[in-house]
């Protein structure tokens, strides 16, 4: 078990920078899932942190010990491979093995460890198949019981779950967040897909191009996005935003002047914030509410049934478009005049950077959790 | 959708005859037309000169009156005259030039082969000017084998050739070594050239395997702790083993008709004669088309046998999955 501290972290291939100084500490026995675009540079930290890549500057350390300089096999790590990465000519058995094999460890101590694991994952009676024999959820676990047999003080997922169907993503999920719970190592796990980060997560990085845009608790970020990209990146469908106005900024917080007239008070702090400036204002598809009469009016130009909900695009004019998520069925058809009404209780408001204001002791926010280690953004 | 489906269903089972529909049937006729081309051409190619040889190696056929012969059986192969034994098989001349044949190919195949996966492992791995040294390298498998063949015999001339001149010089040897005559080296200095011309061939071949493999792998084995030598041993040769074996095959059955090369270079010495240098100096020089069929005709027995051996061995499935 050990704690893993980047600091200062870059890397880049020949002229291409594409990691620009992460500091990111991470806590023994922590969940951290590294989430964002494709490009973000995501996959590249893990195999910077995996030792797969070299750093070009800044400091790694593994459980209080720099290992910059260290190859993979002596930093304590274990990895799992989106393609799994299994020895195709190895069985099952084998493919746990062999790692154990060249780490010169007794053919008892080998034989338990492997027969462990594959308890552990209910692969006992697929040791003798060669990979292509199984299916892509078989392998995945014997890739992840390839990791556990290493005993690794840092488990690193790299899209594990990507090649899986719907199904098998989930329940694989559960058994990774159980394997979490059992073995309380920590976990550095990369994914673009935020459920999975939501879920699986102590703490989520998102991370674009090469930089950490926020670090945080699952509920952290959703509630409290730092940024426009983190508000808009997680949570699905996307946040609606509205470009806004300032039109008042009082100790309560701003009063948004929407674009055709409207206004909205968000409860955030003001300062710095003068009458006139434009903001982004921000509001989840959930929170916004149909109405007769709303701050908003517009035409519904799609219905998506998702049966517990559905989504309406509604149509808000100046090729404005605004995502309604409410219960059940739809009771609207396309084409139909709605009114929407934006509680400011359940609004963000951005400035011109892309900065979120701070909220006030929102009404409508749960407080967030105290995240488990300092961090900072670079 | 489902409607028009079945709706189409009916008249196509009509047109069932014999347990195939009719677009099976255009199906395999289609594919005869594709493949026959092909089968005519072989036939004409392959098929005709063969059947003729495996005749006249039963014939006492001579290269000067070609359509004057009598069927004499098994003759050529082996007889019986007043006691004395005749025929290829109980020529110790034949035999040597088989034995010549045999040692020729598992030493230079075994040479190549280990050369030509240390060359692919280099040219596998990435440095500058990696696409130029691919194409550098097949240079001496461009050349036409008799042309490289003439180039090595001068090198290697006894007086004049640069490679004397060049161990004399450093003082490895005291004296001019006439290697393609010398029975001590000429078979010897015949695989050195076959190895030079050769190893790129099988070089490609491996290249081509190593490509093949999954990347990921070596990341785990990275990540495993698993020193390079023995990844390679332990992953990267059972990974391109059935590559590798076809590339054995294809080069073995290649050096078992060795001909262009020892001719050049040796000539009729029958200290480095192969099997194909035999039938020709049959068929040719000495006239014998009966004899000169029959000796190809045991060339072909011979390679076919070799060649089986060699499959059933290594669980070679040409037309198998190759990772």
């Amino acid at each position: 078990m050990a704690d893993v501290v980047l600091k200062n972290v870059r890397k880049s291939f020949g002229r291409a920078h594409v990691i620009h100084g992460v500091d990111l500490a991470i806590g023994d026995g922590e969940f951290i899932v590294f989430v964002g675009p494709s490009g973000c540079g995501k996959s590249t930290l893990l195999r910077l942190i995996a030792g797969l890549e070299d750093i070009t500057s800044g400091d790694l350390f593994i459980g209080g010990e720099r290992v910059n300089d260290l190859a993979p096999a002596k930093r304590g790590i274990a990895m799992v491979f989106q393609s799994y990465a299994l020895y195709p000519h190895m069985n099952v058995y084998d493919n746990m093995a062999f790692g154990l094999e060249m780490a010169k460890s007794s053919k008892a101590e080998i034989d338990a460890k492997v027969r462990a694991a594959a308890r552990m994952l209910q692969i006992e009676t697929l040791l003798d198949r060669k990979p292509r024999q199984l299916s892509g959820g078989q392998r995945q676990r014997v890739a992840i019981g390839r990791a556990i047999v290493r005993d690794p003080k840092v488990f690193l997922f790299d899209e594990p779950l990507s090649n899986l169907d719907a199904a098998l993503r989930v329940q694989t999920r559960i058994e990774i967040a159980k394997l979490h719970t059992d073995t309380r190592a920590t976990m550095i796990y990369v994914t673009h897909d935020q459920v999975e980060a939501m879920t699986l997560a102590d703490r989520i990085v998102v991370l674009n191009a090469g930089r950490i845009e926020q670090v945080g608790t699952p509920l952290d970020l959703y509630h409290r996005p730092a940024n426009l990209f983190v508000a808009g990146f997680i949570g699905s469908p996307q946040m609606n935003f509205i470009p806004c106005t300032v039109a008042e900024a009082g100790q309560d917080g701003i009063e948004a002047r929407l674009p055709d007239g409207g206004t909205v008070t968000v409860p955030v702090s003001s300062e710095g914030v003068r009458a006139g400036a434009a903001v982004t204002l921000g509001i989840r598809p959930d929170h916004v509410r149909l109405s007769g009469q709303g701050t908003l009016t517009g035409r519904i130009e799609l219905v998506e049934e998702l049966g517990e909900n559905h989504l309406l695009y509604v149509n808000v004019g100046r090729e404005r478009h605004l995502t309604v998520r409410e219960p059940g069925d739809a009771r609207h058809e396309v084409g139909q005049e709605v009114g929407l009404s934006l509680d400011g209780g359940f609004c963000h408001l951005f400035r011109e950077t892309g900065e979120a204001l701070p909220l006030l002791k929102p009404a409508g926010f749960p407080t967030s959790r105290p995240s488990a280690a300092s961090t900072s953004i670079a | 959708m489902s409607g028009a489906a079945l709706q189409a269903s009916a008249p196509a089972r009509e047109t069932m005859r014999g347990g195939r529909s009719s677009l099976t049937r255009s199906r395999v006729r289609a594919a005869w037309i594709f493949i026959a081309p092909t089968l005519i051409v072989l036939i004409l190619i392959a098929g005709w000169p063969l059947a003729r040889t495996i005749w006249f190696s039963f014939t006492d056929a001579s290269l000067n009156s070609l359509a004057d012969y009598q069927f004499i059986g098994f003759e050529n192969y082996v007889a019986n005259y007043d006691g004395e034994w005749f025929g290829l098989l109980t020529d110790p001349d034949w035999w040597h030039s088989v034995w010549n044949t045999v040692w020729f190919t598992a030493i230079s195949v075994s040479i190549e082969t280990v050369l030509g996966t240390i060359v692919a492992l280099i040219l596998n791995a990435s440095f500058p000017g990696r696409g130029i040294m691919r194409a550098v390298i097949l240079i001496p498998w461009a050349i036409p084998t008799v042309v490289s063949a003439r180039m090595w015999n001068w090198m290697l001339h006894d007086q004049f050739g640069v490679i004397n001149d060049m161990l004399l010089r450093l003082g490895l040897i005291a004296a001019p070594i006439t290697w393609t005559a010398s029975p001590d080296t000429a078979l010897w200095t015949v695989v050195m050239v076959d190895v030079w011309k050769t190893t790129p061939f099988m070089a490609l071949l491996i290249l081509a395997a190593l490509q093949m493999l999954p990347g990921d792998i070596y990341e785990a084995a990275k990540v495993d702790g698993v020193h390079p030598v023995k990844v390679f041993f332990r992953v990267t040769l059972p990974l391109i083993k059935p590559a590798l074996l076809v590339a054995v095959i294809f080069r073995a059955l290649d050096a078992l008709r060795v001909f262009d090369l020892i001719y050049v270079l040796t000539a009729n010495s029958r200290d480095t004669m192969s099997m194909s240098v035999f039938a020709r100096q049959q068929l040719v020089d000495f006239q014998e088309v009966g004899l000169g069929s029959a000796a190809s005709t045991l060339i072909f027995l011979i390679i076919a046998l070799l060649v089986v051996i060699t499959m059933v061995a290594g669980q070679v499935r040409l037309s198998g999955e190759v990772r």
